[in-house]
């Protein structure tokens, strides 16, 4: 079992953690020192009225802040860079893991991906603050035991005792709190999730005349979050006053103990004075480290989270070093189904070298299925049967080899954020030129439709572009990618009749024209189909029927139904 | 066409709609200051206790002048305890309740913006005002305002009580105060832009991220791990780098805050050793002071970190308060009700903001249970129109009756009973697949929603879920596809069963198979309805009792699709185009 990421948080940053914890240290020591200086200061100079006391008092303040916010600066740094330099490191590695072509079972969805690649990198790494803290809050605490017992035995003895107590009986209600916090937040989550859910499908709502209830049905929501928020204010209410009340009593206690004793004359005043101030202050070195076991608890869970994701079990194999060549470098290579199953019912399907063939799916579940075999995001034991690129096995070559010979264009094509051209280019050499594709993907419209041409700058997901645009786009990208064999999906079902045709003539012409490529289009176009070499109907996930366009919608009339309608 | 913003308020508007609110809370708020005042009371008493008993001790008394001061102390802390704990559910109670007004407030204001807004606003305007704003405001006002109100509190007490002892000694204290104010002068301008930075980068950032992980998919088929991850590693070490710096900005705060706390501190010091050489005050009182002061560390340091809180808070507000000043859209002056099913478009022209003409001169009648076909390329103004007569558009010139009654001047309530709009935009809204359709009638049983649901088609679909038609959908439930979503909104129409339906490109971002599926349930939805179809695939033409064909706004041509088709013209030029692969 490999380590946790906040062990391993820990272990990359042990030097940071060392460094930060003395700087930390240093300013709790400090801290605890100011209220002793003031008793000094009292003592020896505003008691004494000894000028050159005075003088001597306030250049020591001088050096103890000084001291103080040095200190507190150099760990505090020390800390915040090795944490922000953590998190940075178990963002990227998680994203990096998520996008391994293996295809890790994570489980989680790309929403959950991104707070497990923000949040929760940000928590696990955050663990380094709790650590630096409980250790400077520790000698905090051991200077200020030095201190007290060193002025009197008994009453050091039983302020030592008593703020822990106190701390610990004051903690008792942390756990009431943290519960009723956490429904609160519930609630509010889903207020507020509600509210971004009805402006998003306002428009929507508008159409139905929805409006005004979806108004009601969120100040439900929001009223409820409201009882959640109230109810939670009583423990929280109870908390501080209770902290209070105890801090208050341990005061009275101390000062009323301390007060006869220098009556009695076993101590001085300025003694006196420093021990009230270190009863006062010591209830923060103790709660530090109360709410540092809390803080770890948290960053815990996170790392758990991003554990499922840095150490998810891949679904494909790497696949055999060897195997690339046996297929027999990239160039144009059969490709063939056999008996798949799964989802699908057993499919048989080969493209042979140059071929077009148009697949129709009367299930659009087939075609989903087909193009995630194709893409070799199944497993083969998943499917039982076998994908042969080039003759090879799918998962003897890996995903990266099958994926390098077929280029699956999902159906939702999403495209990236950067200029029309670099998009269009995604997938093709250096310095190729966009145009051809463009022009067979009937997308060269598109550059002339949008300010700035090629240069035009495309927002993450393409969502600048009207969905038209954006499919004939992602066509283009498809094509000059030029893959030895190009899975489509779908890929005219937002542009217009007059398009189709276009796009229909372009990619025949541009994949079919010279050095021969494999082109495999699931889809109902006849546009399409119609310039396929071949076109096989699917049904209950297997081979229906078989043949030209032409011919099918003539003598299958389930093909016709489903192609002309 | 430009993109609008919602305003923002002024300051003194933001004031305003937050005074209001707080006095719509009632006595709470009042009541919360005043437990504040009496529970810091008794936190000073505790140093000013401690003075007398240093007197007692220096003078030489008996115990019983160490015992009243003790005793003291403890009668403070228990008073301080009650009040303390008061004083923080009456400050949540105030917060929160003002908290819950300004959101349901903001969210029914934002469900009221006029259709012709709402288009033209810039994507994320108002999502970022109920959601992020709201968020923003709620953090600050449930974890900071109790901090920053008492700590405020404190501040003036305890210099107060410094003051009372001697004035000389609340003179020296406040000798922190101009040190603290140059530390935040320093400060704030100098983080201002850095925060901008960061949070720019932290939106590039998340935008990577998201856009890779969404886009896994294509990632994969492209082979763009890489790439992708080196862009995110680029934006997260940016982000990071800004972080560090920022942080290193605050340290240097810090320490201007801690050289106002050794100035206050050694001055009140000093004042106290002359006045007590001076026998003008006692040790004790010195003593006291000086304990007073040190008590100011913390909620002096509360006050200048939670500043930038409080600003960003401020901004938020104004920005929500900027959407509750809007003006209240208005009802007609004379209302017009819709007398029969028939549609009329008279000379209609409209442009966005001085734009080209999106429609010019558009005439159209559509009579009572006529089905109208609108076809077109896109930009002709088929949406346009399609708004128009939905009335969530004011023309710029000619004007849409429906019914005989102009639109603008039927009541709202009463337009979207008489006509509905199925928009380009189908949204899953999160909730049960029932409450989704039920929303054009929340009154209606399961039996109604299945009978809807069964007049789309989707019946068999909506019952095959794994809890039926109350499995969750939208956000956190099930992932609807989106002619699963169209199906949705179509049935929405059936149970809301209006006289007028306007469907607008309903299938057009479906897959081709779920596309004919969608096209029957359209046809059945709109059954028995005046329909005006923004068709834009043919076979939604040719289903229809007239198609009409828009160019730049106007409409070229009009009549029944085999008329059409025979005559030759540019709609027959679209339909051979379209039927050349079919036969």
């Amino acid at each position: 079992m490999s380590e946790s990421p906040l062990r391993r948080a820990v272990r990359r940053n042990r030097r940071a953690v060392a460094v930060a914890a003395l700087g930390h240290t240093l300013y709790q020591v400090c801290e605890t020192l100011v209220p002793v200086a003031i008793g000094v200061v009292v003592d020896r100079a505003v008691a004494t009225g000894d000028p050159a006391a005075l003088a001597a008092s306030v250049a020591g303040l001088a050096v103890l802040f000084a001291a103080l916010t040095l200190s507190w600066r150099f760990g505090a740094r020390t800390v915040v860079r090795a944490s922000e330099h953590e998190a940075h490191l178990l963002r990227v590695e998680a994203a990096d893991r998520a996008l391994d072509p293996r295809a890790p079972a994570t489980g989680l969805g790309a929403g959950e991906l991104l707070t497990v690649a923000t949040t929760d990198a940000d928590r696990t790494a955050q663990a380094l603050h709790p650590l630096t803290g409980v250790v400077g809050s520790v000698v905090g605490l051991a200077v200020a035991a030095v201190v007290l017992l060193r002025i009197d035995p008994v009453l050091g003895g039983g302020v030592l005792v008593g703020v822990p107590v106190l701390v610990a009986i004051v903690q008792v209600i942390g756990p009431v709190l943290t519960r009723r916090t956490a429904a609160q937040q519930e609630a509010l989550a889903r207020a507020s999730g509600l509210a971004a859910d009805l402006v998003r499908g306002l428009p929507a709502l508008r159409g139905a005349g929805a409006e005004e209830q979806a108004a009601r049905r969120y100040a439900e929501a929001s009223a409820g979050a409201l009882r959640g928020a109230l109810r939670a204010a009583v423990p929280r209410g109870l908390y501080q006053g209770a902290t209070g009340l105890a801090g208050g009593l341990l005061l009275a206690a101390v000062a009323a103990g301390a007060g006869l004793f220098a009556l009695q004359g076993r101590i001085s005043v300025g003694e006196l004075i420093t021990v009230v101030g270190l009863a006062q202050f010591l209830t923060e070195p103790v709660r530090e480290v109360g709410y540092a076991a809390m803080e770890l608890a948290s960053c815990r869970a996170s790392a758990r989270r991003l554990e499922k994701v840095l150490h998810a079990p891949f679904r494909l194999d790497a696949g055999d070093p060897g195997a690339a060549e046996r297929c027999g470098g990239r160039g144009t290579a059969p490709v063939e189904l056999k008996g798949v199953g799964g989802p699908l019912g057993g499919l048989d399907l080969r493209v042979g070298p140059g071929e077009f063939v148009g697949v129709v799916c009367y299930d659009p579940a087939d075609a989903r299925a087909l193009a995630d075999v194709l893409a070799a995001r199944v497993p083969a034991a998943d499917h039982g049967g076998s994908y042969l690129v080039g003759g090879v096995p799918a998962e003897a070559l890996g995903p990266e080899e099958v994926r390098a010979r077929v280029l699956v264009e999902p159906h939702e094509a999403d495209l990236f954020e950067g200029s029309l051209a670099s998009n269009v280019l995604t997938g093709a050499g250096d310095g190729a030129d966009p145009w051809p594709a463009l022009r067979a993907a009937a997308a060269d419209e598109v550059v002339g439709a949008v300010p700035g041409g090629l240069e035009a700058v495309v927002a993450d997901r393409g969502t600048t572009l009207s969905g038209g645009q954006r499919q004939r786009v992602a066509l283009a990208r498809a094509l000059a990618a030029d893959p030895p064999v190009l899975v489509l999906n779908d890929p005219t079902t937002a542009v217009d009749a007059v398009t189709e045709e276009a796009v229909a003539a372009g990619l025949r012409a541009l994949r079919h024209g010279g050095a021969p490529r494999s082109t495999v289009a699931v889809c109902s176009s006849p546009a399409l189909l119609a310039r396929a070499d071949r076109v096989v109907a699917v049904a209950e996930g297997r081979v229906a029927a078989e043949g030209t366009h032409a011919g099918l919608a003539v003598s299958d009339p389930r093909y016709a139904e489903a192609v002309l309608r | 066409m430009t993109h609008m913003t919602l305003p923002v308020a002024s300051g003194r508007r933001t004031l305003a709609v937050v005074a209001r609110q707080v006095r719509a809370a009632g006595p709470v708020g009042p009541a919360a200051v005043a437990a504040s005042v009496a529970a810091n009371a008794c936190v000073l008493a505790g140093p000013w206790a401690l003075g007398l008993l240093v007197d007692a001790v220096a003078e030489g008394a008996g115990p019983r002048g160490v015992l009243v001061p003790a005793v003291a102390i403890a009668a403070a802390a228990l008073a301080g305890g009650v009040l303390s704990a008061l004083e923080s559910v009456l400050l949540a109670r105030t917060g929160e309740t003002v908290l819950a007004r300004l959101r349901e407030a903001v969210m029914r204001r934002a469900m009221r913006l006029p259709e012709e807004e709402l288009f033209r606003l810039a994507p994320g305007d108002l999502l970022s005002r109920v959601g992020d704003d709201v968020a923003e405001t709620s953090r600050v006002v449930r974890e900071r305002a109790p901090l920053v109100l008492t700590s405020l509190v404190l501040v003036v007490m305890a210099l107060g009580g410094m003051a009372a002892l001697d004035w000389r000694l609340g003179l020296a204290g406040a000798c922190a105060l101009p040190v603290h104010a140059l530390a935040l002068r320093w400060y704030l301008p100098k983080s201002a832009p850095m925060y901008a930075r960061q949070r720019a980068q932290l939106g590039d950032r998340a935008q990577a991220l998201v856009g890779t992980l969404q886009g896994a998919a294509t990632v994969d088929a492209y082979r763009l791990r890489g790439r992708r991850t080196a862009l995110i590693s680029e934006r997260s070490a940016a982000a990071r780098d800004t972080q560090v710096g920022v942080f290193r900005l605050f340290t240097r705060f810090i320490g201007g805050m801690n050289a106002a706390e050794f100035v206050g501190l050694a001055m009140v010091l000093a004042v106290g050793f002359w006045l007590v050489a001076d026998d003008a005050a006692t040790v004790g009182a010195a003593t006291a002071a000086a304990l007073l002061f040190h008590r100011l560390f913390d909620p002096f340091g509360a006050l200048m970190i939670t500043f930038d809180d409080v600003q960003s808070a401020g901004a938020s507000l104004a920005r929500i308060a900027g959407v509750l000043d809007l003006p209240e859209p208005t009802e007609p002056d004379a209302p017009a009700r819709p007398a029969h099913a028939g549609v009329e478009v008279r000379g209609a022209v409209h442009r966005y903001e001085g734009g080209p003409a999106v429609l010019d001169e558009v005439d159209l009648e559509v009579a009572p249970g006529e089905r109208v076909a609108v076809v077109g390329a896109s930009g002709a103004g088929k949406t346009t129109l399609a708004r128009a007569v939905a009335g969530g558009l004011t023309l710029s010139g000619g004007r849409v009756l429906v019914g005989g009654a102009p639109v603008d001047r039927v009541p709202r309530a009463e337009l979207r009973r008489h006509v509905v709009l199925v928009s380009q935009e189908a949204h899953v809204f999160a909730g049960t697949l029932a409450d989704n359709v039920r929303l054009a009638d929340p009154e209606a049983g399961d039996d109604r929603v299945l009978e809807a649901l069964e007049a789309v088609g989707a019946r068999e679909w909506a019952l095959g879920l794994p809890d039926g038609i109350t499995t969750a959908v939208g956000e956190n439930g099930l992932r609807l596809t989106a002619d699963r979503a169209q199906l949705l909104a179509l049935a929405r129409l059936v149970l809301a069963d209006p006289p007028v339906a306007v469907l607008d490109e309903a299938s057009a971002e479906a897959g081709s198979a779920g596309a004919r599926g969608l096209e029957r349930a359209a046809l059945a939805a709109t059954e028995g309805r005046t329909a005006l179809v923004v068709a834009h695939r043919l076979p939604q033409a040719v289903e229809a009792d007239r198609v009409v064909v828009m160019e730049a706004g106007r409409i070229v041509e009009s009549g029944p699709h085999t008329e059409l088709v025979a005559r030759g013209g540019r709609y027959a030029a679209l339909w051979s185009a379209w039927s050349d692969g079919r036969t």
